[in-house]
């Protein structure tokens, strides 16, 4: 330990993000000359590295404050500041320091799987990774929708990898889609920079505080917070990922529903907080928008999720449930909400990773990732099997670990503010996701099941990826996960969140009595898991009636929900302007 | 200035998001739909420009004009320097995908060109019995 | 959805979206009015305090160094990005001749064409290393110069030909050059770190306010963009030319 005491504090802020940007130039330099696991190797340590920085920054800002750091020198004069700043308060640090190991496990899951691209895959993954820790540390407003960018563009390339019609089609509604984030997030940061005359997160505070009513900035913060939901794949603006995510190999598909989409929703509650907070207009309307909107989505993606076969297309619209239930965490405007946020976006991030791999341990080793197909296949290859099982539980709400911290911080935040609808809706996202894996894990690995219902109408594809790695290697940073979940202390994140998330959210008047959560609710999305998981399972033997009583319920209203999912981009575009206007609409009358 | 000169640049910019957007919603074709989107992005330009100009002031290089002569902001320049970087990334890749997916589907209508098919009922249960490998 | 409903749907939004829009229009600070105080403070530092003429250049490669790393590496994601994507399954073979559409003519080049390329090509390369050294005086810098540069490559492809150009561009130097100029850039950031300064402090001597040599670190950080943008926008030309080419036998033509 004595020699990381002697790297003093001054000089990190910068390394998380240089570090992986000098490697990959590296990399990309000696493209032609990297042989072999080369760049799998330095690709994996980099992440270690970076992530093991973002601990220490992490444990020195839980010490001594948020640390500050002004790239070039440049120091505010008179209070203004000149240049770019990073301020790394210890939440982000950790978030980053998740991040970091998120993608060394996903770069020991894609050993070898990318040789044949020179090095390409691991340039743009480490872009990805730089991207995102920076959009965590900075405090500059400009400087976020460079990485926001950046991280667009990497994910852009990696998700149309495959080359396939499918994979291309996905790619090109999320270019479009996300393009257009950029634009309105660009919109949104020209017209508050009008206002303002400073792109600092602190000037910017002062200009919102003083002009809490100028629809100047109440319309930049429409702009910008939409461009953040529709990275987070908010309702109307979530049909994007099921595309994208669907089709993406599944090493990067672990990043982006573990990490990338996350991140949009740990933005937009950054600047909420930070930036926005000082005008009472914002946060009323903010506060109806994301409860009614988090909701919305939560039971949405729970039951499109429950209508998949596709397994990535299964799992990505459980991740837009997650995100939903997260989003929830700002809407309720308190501590223990952005707390439960945070700890729930690293549990979520962990459990979904670990189905991300076992998805692609099955496109590996059984060719096929639909659910119907592979029917019984998956015997031979049982740890996968309890992986899944474990991560689909864990969804649902099993009360252990980091993810269910996380649901007992915000379940305790939206009991306390009586968001009754809302506590609800996470009751029904968790089941609902829960019972969607539980389903897949039991077709595939035990082979129950022979009767689909609704899902067998979802659309689906064959699909396969290189048998060129040994099980146990991609097992191991599956299981590293889901251990990883499941050993978090509870004590220590709690104090986390008591300590580390008022300097996160710039609170002046911190709580320190967090709310505790309903203990049997978390009960009830596991059981509401198991019986519709049962109901689904088990077609083959109910009686008659019971399953017309099931398909007249689901008949009408849901056919609707997947004919929106059209895969067209006009409708998608269509979509996103109207959410627009609603969260415009809401503004103006605030 | 009259009051309509002060808001025009502003107007021009919506206008050119709101029919960039008309235009993506309505192709029927990539290749103008990325000219569409290129539409949306000149507005982000138009506004960062309008945010920074003032009458009667010079560009913000002083090699003619000694420093201290009124200029226009230079910070919105360097943010659409960066803007239009964005724009080339996005154009190349968006072009990229259109070429292949052309040479794949044979189509570039965004009207055709869903992700994934449903799938029929009827081959809900067929498996793919795929050897195990290793 | 049809496309009526699509515009029906865009019209509601319409209704909401225009009036708020004109209330932003009545409160924001009209146009050509005042300009926001963080552009008069950089106008004021600029010349003052790193001898530079040019304050866009000032800011991209000084004051806001670290948003131009993260567009450079943006740019350094697209072209990877694109080669990953366009060589595909095409893999890197070369050829000699491009891909002919049957029933098109086949036309000589012209010599004329071939001496105005020889002439200008040198022109244009000398024209973009100006643009990119004067970065600090007057409007240009590594970006402006570098893309002008590479389209100087593609004169090779005018005036020698589809096989002069593969013979005289190739995609490993690219790579080196795209990665490089990165890897100085980056460098430019991390190296006065190991003096003691902040990431990208300017530490050079900032020489004569109006000169070529001024600006101190910008310069280099310039020529490393540079070199990035002429490595990067050629292999994006390559790859793209590379499409034109014959597909060499047992290459992929897909199709579903």
């Amino acid at each position: 330990m004595s020699l990381l005491d002697a790297i003093p504090s001054g000089v990190l802020p910068p390394l998380p993000v240089a570090i992986p940007l000098a490697v990959c130039a590296l990399i990309l330099m000696l493209s032609k000359r990297l042989h072999g696991h080369m760049p799998d190797i330095l690709a994996t340590l980099t992440a270690l590295v970076a992530s093991a920085l973002c601990m220490l920054i992490a444990t020195r800002a839980a010490e001594s404050g948020p640390l500050i750091y002004w790239f070039g020198g440049w120091t505010p004069r008179d209070g203004h500041a000149v240049g770019i700043g990073f301020q790394i308060d210890a939440a982000s640090a950790w978030i980053a320091a998740f991040i970091g190991l998120l993608y060394a496990a996903a770069f020991v899951f894609a050993w070898g799987y990318f040789t044949n691209v020179h090095g390409h895959f691991q340039v743009l993954m480490l872009l990805f990774l730089a991207a995102m820790t920076g959009f965590c540390f900075t405090r500059d407003l400009f400087n976020l929708f460079v990485w926001f960018e950046v991280m667009s563009v990497a994910a852009f390339a990696l998700t149309a990898y495959r080359l396939e019609g499918s994979a291309l089609s996905g790619a090109l509604n999320f270019t479009v889609t996300n393009s257009l984030a950029g634009f309105m997030m660009l919109g949104g940061i020209g017209l508050i920079y009008a206002r303002a005359g400073t792109l600092d997160y602190e000037g910017l505070r002062l200009a919102v505080a003083a002009n809490a009513r100028d629809p100047v900035v109440a319309a930049a913060f429409c702009l910008i917070a939409v461009a953040l939901m529709i990275k987070a794949a908010m309702v109307p603006f979530q049909f994007w990922l099921a595309d994208a995510h669907a089709v993406a190999p599944s090493p990067v598909s672990v990043i982006f529903s573990g990490a990338m989409v996350s991140l949009g929703l740990f933005g937009l509650a950054k600047l909420t907080w930070v930036v926005f907070s000082g005008s009472d207009r914002i946060l009323a309307a903010l506060s109806d928008a994301m409860i009614g909107l988090g909701s919305l989505t939560a039971i949405l993606g729970g039951v499109m999720a429950l209508r998949q076969r596709h397994l990535k297309r299964m799992l990505a619209f459980s991740t837009i449930s997650h995100a939903g239930i997260m989003i929830l965490g700002i809407g309720v405007l308190s501590q223990a909400g952005a707390g439960g946020l945070l700890v729930y976006l690293v549990g979520h991030g962990l459990v979904k990773g670990a189905l991300f791999m076992v998805a692609g341990i099955l496109l590996a080793t059984r060719a096929s990732i639909d659910e119907i197909g592979l029917r019984g296949l998956g015997r031979g290859i049982e740890p996968a099997g309890i992986a899944m099982a474990l991560g689909g539980l864990l969804l649902a709400g099993l009360p252990v670990g980091l993810l269910d911290q996380g649901t007992h911080l915000m379940q305790g935040a939206l009991d306390e503010r009586g968001h009754r609808v809302a506590l609800i809706a996470t009751v029904l996202g968790c089941g609902l996701t829960g019972a969607a894996v539980l389903r897949g894990a039991a077709r595939i690995f035990l082979g129950w099941g022979s009767v689909a219902g609704d899902e067998a109408r979802a659309p689906s594809e064959d699909e396969q990826e290189k048998a060129d790695r040994p099980l146990w290697l991609m097992l191991a940073p599956c299981l590293f996960l889901l251990a990883l979940d499941l050993a978090a202390p509870a004590g220590p994140v709690e104090d986390l969140v008591r300590n580390a998330v008022p300097n996160f959210l710039h609170m002046s008047e911190p709580q320190t009595a967090l709310p505790h959560g309903i203990a049997w609710l978390p009960w009830l999305s596991v059981a509401m898991a198991f019986a519709i998981a049962g109901y689904d399972l088990s077609r083959g033997h109910l009686p008659k009636v019971l399953l017309k009583l099931g398909s007249g319920v689901q008949a009408g209203p849901f056919r609707l929900l997947d004919a929106a999912h059209s895969g067209l981009i006009g409708d998608y575009v269509t979509w996103i302007v109207v959410g627009l206007a609603l969260l415009a609409g809401r503004l103006a009358l605030a | 200035m009259t009051p309509i000169m002060s808001a025009l640049p502003f107007c021009v910019a919506a206008w050119l998001f709101a029919i960039g957007l008309y235009g993506i919603v309505t192709s029927r074709n990539y290749i103008h739909l990325v000219g569409c989107l290129g539409v949306c992005q000149s507005a982000t330009y138009v506004l960062l420009l309008a945010v920074g100009y003032r009458w009667d002031s010079v560009a913000p290089i002083f090699y003619d004009h000694p420093p201290g002569t009124p200029a226009v902001d230079p910070v919105v320049q360097a943010l659409v320097l960066t803007d239009i970087v964005v724009g080339a990334t996005l154009t190349a890749l968006l072009l990229v995908m259109a070429i292949q997916v052309q040479k794949r589907r044979g189509t570039l209508d965004p009207e055709e060109l869903a992700p994934m098919k449903e799938q029929q009922a009827a081959d809900a249960c067929k498996g793919r019995v795929a050897e195990p490998q290793r | 959805m049809s496309l009526r409903l699509r515009l029906i749907l865009l019209a509601l939004s319409a209704l909401v979206l225009v009036p708020g829009f004109g209330s932003v229009i009545g409160h924001i600070p009209g146009f050509g009015s005042e300009i926001p105080a963080y552009g008069e403070l950089i106008n004021r530092i600029g010349p003052a305090e790193r001898q530079v003429a040019n304050m866009v250049s000032a800011i991209n490669f000084d004051i806001r160094g670290l948003d131009t790393l993260g567009e450079e590496f943006m740019l350094l994601a697209a072209i990877a990005g694109t080669v990953v994507l366009l060589r595909g399954q095409r893999g890197t073979d070369t050829a000699d001749t491009a891909i002919r559409l049957p029933g098109r003519p086949l036309v000589p080049r012209a010599e004329a064409v071939t001496l105005v390329c020889r002439i200008f090509g040198p022109l244009i390369a000398v024209f973009g290393l100006y643009i990119v050294l004067h970065a600090t005086v007057t409007p240009g810098g590594g970006f402006q110069g570098g893309v002008i540069l590479a389209s100087g490559t593609m004169l090779i492809y005018l005036g020698e030909g589809y096989a002069g150009w593969r013979r005289s561009v190739l995609s490993g130097w690219l790579d080196a050059m795209e990665g490089g100029g990165a890897l100085v850039f980056t460098l430019c950031g991390l190296g006065p770190m190991l003096v003691g300064a902040a990431f990208m402090e300017n530490l050079l001597p900032l020489g004569i306010y109006k000169d070529m040599l001024s600006g101190g670190l910008i310069l280099i950080e310039n020529l490393g963009v540079a070199l990035a943008v002429t490595g990067g926008f050629t292999q994006l030309f390559l790859e793209f030319m590379e499409e034109t080419r014959e597909p060499a036998a047992g290459e992929d033509t897909p199709s579903e």
